[in-house]
């Protein structure tokens, strides 16, 4: 079968200690999104492998090794790992780029409506910026274009204020 | 930075009376008639290349005529580039240049947030959130500053009365837009003195009728020092765009939309940055959509009236009211003039309102009610679209 030549054909678990990072990566990632990825992989598990060349250099996934310290004990110390081989440094970077790069962008609308869809299943506005590492202004506007005001999705619980009338004048 | 508005000098050659000196010696004849015409004069700094064609030429002029070391006042706005904390550190280390590093609790928009949006930079509480470190030889306050004024409301107060009077040279140049043209062009004697909020200081603009193509020629000609954020632009798709560019602070309206840039090129400031205030992140993702700008699209199953009291609910109750505010006043405006019901989407031929329009007000946060010229600028596009002139629809529409 041709798929057995593929990469993923063989993922090997190996000690994260084994692993090191290359001197080159431009991917630069936000502390938010550090915590989106160490909580997608506590949410959905280990989906992708780390890339790495014959010396245990890493190719693609950095990011995800780095935060494979803080939840090591959900794989005992290992992360996945598939090997590639690139001839020299150069292909080496390009597989990195390529890896990082070829990815698309969220559109707002369709964005508006996923989100929307969370608030049909029951979600809670708090629980989408929790787990989507959201800032709330995001989830507002997104709920706004799709029409649902912002009282209905962070509930507001406090008691409104008392008065008395004011003084006539 | 932002680009500069994209408005054509359409009528404008007419003003220009030419003269035989080059910009460059025509700057200079004007600020040596500060220096003698005024007790203190003083660079207001920002940084930009405005900035450094100003300074340059002043220091030039300064040191011509005895009146060294100068004076530069440098409003540090805190999110501002690396590349120009270090230019304007360079220049705080020139023996020629006293430099006034001003660090104050300013008030700025944070277009990002309907929530919050206002933010401080340098905010005494807020220490912990500050993009950088304060600089050594800050001046963090002033007797006659409180927190929340804006710099410039607060410049002309600077300095003492016993100082005389003062000049403050700035870098505007009417190229940059029509209202700059037609400050410059609104006297003809010292055409380029403004007077401003105090009666002992003014405001010149020496290099008023420079292009920006002069600013860069005089940098490269003179070997002047100025701003690498320009080069660090110069890098990205806004190639070659840059000689338009100017510093200003990073969360405002227009400037928001520009928020990628400092993901690109200055990552370690970014990553501050998404913590300084509120809607950062969410801004940079989509800054330039529907949901930061103009509503062109509404939910299907609402009217833009009804969507207006759904984005009107995304600011706290302070800021819904002072939107309320503003809104009330363009609708008195409208129901003053005419008796029919706002439209919903096409602009109505007399007042040039609708609920479409309101919409984009209360998107834009118009807590002020600056939208007013652009709801002008509705009726008469819509009057031109039906051909119609304004006596004509005050017949039909006007009360």
């Amino acid at each position: 079968m041709k798929y057995k030549n593929q990469p993923l054909n063989d993922i090997v678990w190996r000690k994260r200690e084994d692993l090191k990072p290359n001197n080159y990566n431009p991917n630069k990632v936000a502390t938010s999104e550090m915590k989106l990825l160490k909580i997608s992989i506590q949410e959905d598990g280990w989906t992708q492998p780390i890339v790495v060349n014959p010396d245990m250099t890493i190719v693609d996934g950095f990011h995800r090794w780095t935060v494979s310290k803080d939840i090591a004990e959900l794989t005992d110390g290992y992360v996945p790992t598939v090997m590639i081989t690139p001839k020299d440094k150069a292909q080496q970077q390009m597989a990195t780029i390529r890896h990082n790069r070829a990815r698309g962008t969220h559109g707002v609308l369709e964005m508006s409506n996923i989100v929307t869809d969370m608030v049909d299943n029951g979600l809670e506005g708090d629980e989408i910026m929790k787990r989507l590492q959201m800032e709330k202004e995001e989830v507002v506007r997104l709920l706004y274009r799709a029409g649902i005001p912002k009282d209905e999705v962070f509930k507001d619980l406090e008691f409104s204020n008392s008065w008395i009338p004011k003084e006539k004048e | 930075m932002q680009g500069q508005s994209k408005q054509l000098e359409h009528n404008s050659m007419g003003k220009k009376n030419f003269q035989e000196d080059n910009v460059y010696v025509a700057s200079k004849k004007r600020i040596e008639y500060c220096f003698k015409n005024y007790d203190k004069v003083c660079v207001s700094f920002s940084g930009g290349k405005d900035s450094t064609a100003v300074l340059n030429v002043a220091l030039e002029v300064a040191k011509e005529m005895g009146k060294l070391p100068l004076d530069v006042m440098f409003f540090d706005e805190e999110a501002l580039h690396p590349p120009t904390i270090e230019y304007v550190h360079r220049i705080s280390k020139n023996p020629d240049v006293n430099m006034l590093w001003l660090c104050m609790e300013w008030k700025h928009r944070n277009a990002c947030s309907n929530e919050s949006p206002y933010w401080y930079c340098w905010d005494k509480d807020n220490k912990d959130l500050w993009v950088r470190e304060l600089p050594e030889t800050a001046i963090t306050e002033h007797k006659r500053f409180k927190k929340g004024q804006a710099f410039q409301d607060f410049s002309a107060y600077y300095y003492e009365k016993s100082v005389g009077s003062v000049c403050y040279l700035t870098g505007i140049r009417t190229e940059e837009s029509l209202r700059r043209m037609s400050v410059i062009c609104s006297k003809q004697n010292d055409n380029y003195i403004q007077s401003s909020a105090t009666w002992n200081s003014v405001m010149a603009h020496p290099i008023y009728d420079w292009s920006s193509k002069d600013v860069w020629l005089a940098v490269h000609k003179f070997g002047w020092d100025y701003n690498k954020t320009y080069d660090v632009y110069n890098k990205t798709k806004l190639y070659q765009k840059y000689l338009t560019q100017r510093v200003c602070p990073p969360f405002g309206e227009e400037p928001l939309r520009g928020l990628w840039l400092y993901s690109e090129c200055f990552p370690e400031l970014w990553h501050k940055m998404l913590h300084r205030v509120p809607g950062v992140a969410t801004a940079w993702r989509y800054g330039n959509t529907e949901i930061y700008s103009s509503p062109k699209t509404k939910p299907d199953h609402l009217t833009f009236k009804e969507y207006l009291q759904v984005i009107l609910k995304s600011y706290s109750k302070q800021y819904q009211n002072e939107i309320k505010k503003t809104l009330n006043g363009y609708i008195r405006r409208h129901t003053n003039k005419s008796s029919d019901e706002i439209p919903e989407e096409d602009a109505h031929l007399l007042t040039g309102i609708s609920w479409k329009f309101l919409c984009r007000c209360v998107m834009r946060g118009d807590f002020k009610g600056r939208q007013i010229n652009a709801i002008n600028n509705e009726a008469i596009k819509a009057r031109d679209k039906a051909g119609m002139s304004i006596r004509e629809a005050e017949i039909k529409h006007g009360k």
